[in-house]
């Protein structure tokens, strides 16, 4: 056993383990740092598959980020303690979960009616073509030493992922102004004109719709009256 | 394989990773929660991007690029989320997501 399957199988039983503990634990706080857990362990893998950016980027995006919106959104609504782990569904998610990654793994397992079976490229049907160096099966490629720069390049290319990087830019903007727009304080006083503004509205509607229906009203209640 | 490591090993981590989420937002009693297994689900998915990108065409950004656009898009999702849950939560004093049922007939 290699020192990189030995880390793997740890990052495997940090990750998972969290991941699970993020999803039954009671306390929403506790879950958070569990969250940040899995988080750290998944940047572990990004280290083993030597993409070194996206760890760094993991760190900083959602240790550093997307964890810290958790908190404040737990400590901002108070629902800290006390919460129900499940819903009256649990048993049909854990269902669909289940079969879910049955499925999944009976898919990656190297079994095949149509191929041979060969261990480590042969799952979904398909004969995977790696990146191997000729002659040496098993071993792979190593990234290029331009791998970041290739990648930024293309980034800004405007012939290969430049509009979606502009588009995503401005997902980001919309979201952080939908975001501040969202969960902006209101004050009561404007709630309170919101609301006769809504009730004027409804009342000119409805005064509208039963514009033709009034007048037999009135001729009714004036019988009545003499 | 790279260092010993199968690609389908990362595959399966991904897998329970994504299923682990997948309980996560369909089985919890609050929002926040939810959202939480919406971004484990994300991260099985940049899991499986990044090791099928290492695995198979390593010298190609494309993998790295559909990466980035996961991150980019996860962190829109988180924050216009939780804002939706904060405005929720001032409005009904309530994020349990079975009790949030303005808009049934």
């Amino acid at each position: 056993m290699t020192v990189a399957q030995i880390v793997f199988i740890l990052l495997t039983i940090v990750g998972l383990g969290a991941a699970f503990l993020v999803v039954t634990t009671r306390n929403l706080f506790h879950a958070a740092l569990y969250l940040i857990a899995s988080f750290f362990a998944v940047s572990g893998f990004y280290v083993l598959l030597e993409a070194g950016f996206f760890a760094a980027a993991q760190f900083l995006v959602y240790i550093g980020a997307i964890s810290i919106l958790f908190i404040f959104a737990t400590m901002l609504t108070r629902t800290v303690r006390g919460m129900v782990p499940r819903n009256s569904q649990w048993q049909a998610a854990l269902f669909i979960a289940v079969v879910l990654f049955i499925a999944m793994v009976a898919m990656f397992s190297p079994i095949s009616f149509s191929l041979p079976i060969r261990p480590d490229r042969t799952f979904g049907g398909v004969e995977w073509q790696f990146a191997e160096i000729p002659g040496k099966p098993g071993v792979l490629r190593s990234v290029p030493d331009s791998s970041i720069l290739d990648f930024g390049r293309a980034l800004a290319d405007l012939n290969q992922y430049g509009i979606a990087l502009l588009l995503s830019g401005v997902l980001l903007l919309i979201g952080m102004i939908g975001a501040i727009w969202v969960a902006r304080e209101r004050k009561p006083r404007e709630i309170l004109a919101e609301r006769a503004r809504m009730a004027a509205e409804e009342a000119a509607e409805a005064a509208r719709q039963s514009v033709g229906a009034k007048i037999p009203d009135v001729v009714v209640a004036h019988d009545s009256h003499h | 394989m790279l260092n010993g490591i199968p690609l389908y090993w990362y595959l399966i981590v991904a897998a329970a990773m994504f299923c682990i989420g997948l309980y996560g937002a369909l089985a919890r009693t609050n929002a926040i929660a939810v959202l939480m297994g919406v971004e484990l689900m994300l991260n099985a998915v940049n899991i499986n991007l990044l090791a099928f990108w290492r695995y198979l065409t390593p010298e190609s950004p494309a993998g790295l690029a559909f990466a980035a656009f996961v991150f980019i898009v996860a962190a829109a999702e988180a924050a216009v989320g939780l804002a939706l849950i904060i405005s929720v939560y001032r409005n009904m004093n309530s994020i349990d997501p079975e009790k949030l049922d303005l808009m049934k007939l």
